[in-house]
């Protein structure tokens, strides 16, 4: 358990600064504190949080949100399929609690340490990973009731909702390492630009659509080449 | 911002997404192949969205007077420029809050 908080605490730090700008951002969109605690504790996933609060504001449709919510929470499905056979042969409810609390950074550190393991599922890999999950999860709900604190202090006009759409940014950059990626980004943009006044914020489901098909067309024309 | 009933139904069902990708795989791994195509496009997937997301909050579109510019997207640009320069996503949050306060005492707004 000591190893996995050794190799996830320099994660803890990044973690620790969504955690305080998501509190902000929370306060700053119109949430009250018990709303914005209530979030933090279910929900428990920032991308997810940043991206739900302007459709909130907008009175966006349920179910755009749920779909939003789905849409950018994929990444964890794929996670997911690759941490199963760790986890196949616990109880149901040990891979709800296990599978829940996992983030980015606890797979960051878990896969390149295991992936290559003879025997996948032992007691250390458990306990490194679970050493990698409960720090990450007291961090980051520290850091947004800190956050949740100074949105309501904070006046509107520093403007640190902004902080959110930075804070989405610094998580989309270090993702942009292909040509591939590069080209659906800009097309989901493009997208995003020239529908963001359809009604119910539909655009957003548009941009997702242009941008993967833009994505695997771009793949499919450089296949030879293997692109950084 | 809208009545606490919609948001605490928002709220629930977000956390149902958090549940359902997370531990979806972990619950039922056994019965779910994700097959080689259709993990490809999931990989675009999140990008899209967050780039539909971060487009109009930078690039806003007023219903009457059209596409709109202002000093978000020029403080977006810097610090785009600080995070290729540093790499650092921190230092990205930190200069682009510092662009956007400076260039607004700049420009008296």
């Amino acid at each position: 358990m000591r190893e996995g908080l050794t190799a996830v605490s320099p994660g803890l730090i990044a973690l620790g600064i969504w955690g305080v700008v998501t509190g902000v951002a929370m306060v700053k969109a119109g949430l009250t504190e018990t709303q914005a605690i209530a979030m933090s504790l279910l929900v428990y996933a920032g991308s997810a949080q940043l991206t739900s609060l302007p459709l909130m504001a907008a009175d966006a449709p349920i179910w755009l949100i749920f779909a939003a919510g789905i849409i950018v929470n994929l990444r964890f499905l794929i996670f997911g399929a690759a941490l199963h056979p760790f986890f196949r042969d616990l109880s149901w409810r040990k891979r709800l609690f296990l599978g829940y609390l996992s983030v980015d950074v606890s797979f960051i550190v878990f896969m390149p340490r295991f992936a290559d393991a003879p025997k996948k599922g032992t007691l250390e890999q458990h306990w490194f990973f679970i050493g990698t999950i409960l720090p990450a999860w007291l961090v980051w709900q520290a850091a947004s009731m800190l956050g949740i604190a100074l949105g309501a202090i904070v006046p509107v006009s520093w403007s640190l909702e902004f902080g959110a759409v930075l804070a989405l940014m610094a998580m989309m950059l270090p993702h942009i390492t292909s040509r591939a990626v590069f080209v659906s980004v800009v097309a989901s943009g493009l997208t995003a630009w020239l529908t963001q006044l359809w009604p119910l914020r539909l655009g957003l489901l548009a941009a997702v659509v242009v941008g993967i098909v833009a994505g695997m067309w771009t793949e499919k024309l450089s296949k030879p080449k293997v692109k950084r | 911002m809208a009545q606490s009933e919609y948001l605490y139904t928002a709220i629930i069902l977000l956390a149902l997404c958090t549940a359902i990708c997370r531990a979806g795989y972990f619950l039922f791994g056994h019965h779910i192949p994700l097959p080689e195509g259709l993990r490809s496009a999931l990989r675009y997937a999140p990008l899209a969205a967050l780039t539909g997301i971060v487009i109009p909050e930078l690039l806003p579109w007023h219903p009457v007077d059209g596409p709109q510019v202002d000093l978000r997207l020029l403080a977006a640009a810097i610090a785009i420029g600080v995070f290729l320069w540093t790499r650092n996503g921190f230092l990205l949050i930190v200069s682009g809050m510092g662009a956007l306060w400076f260039s607004r005492w700049v420009f008296g707004l």
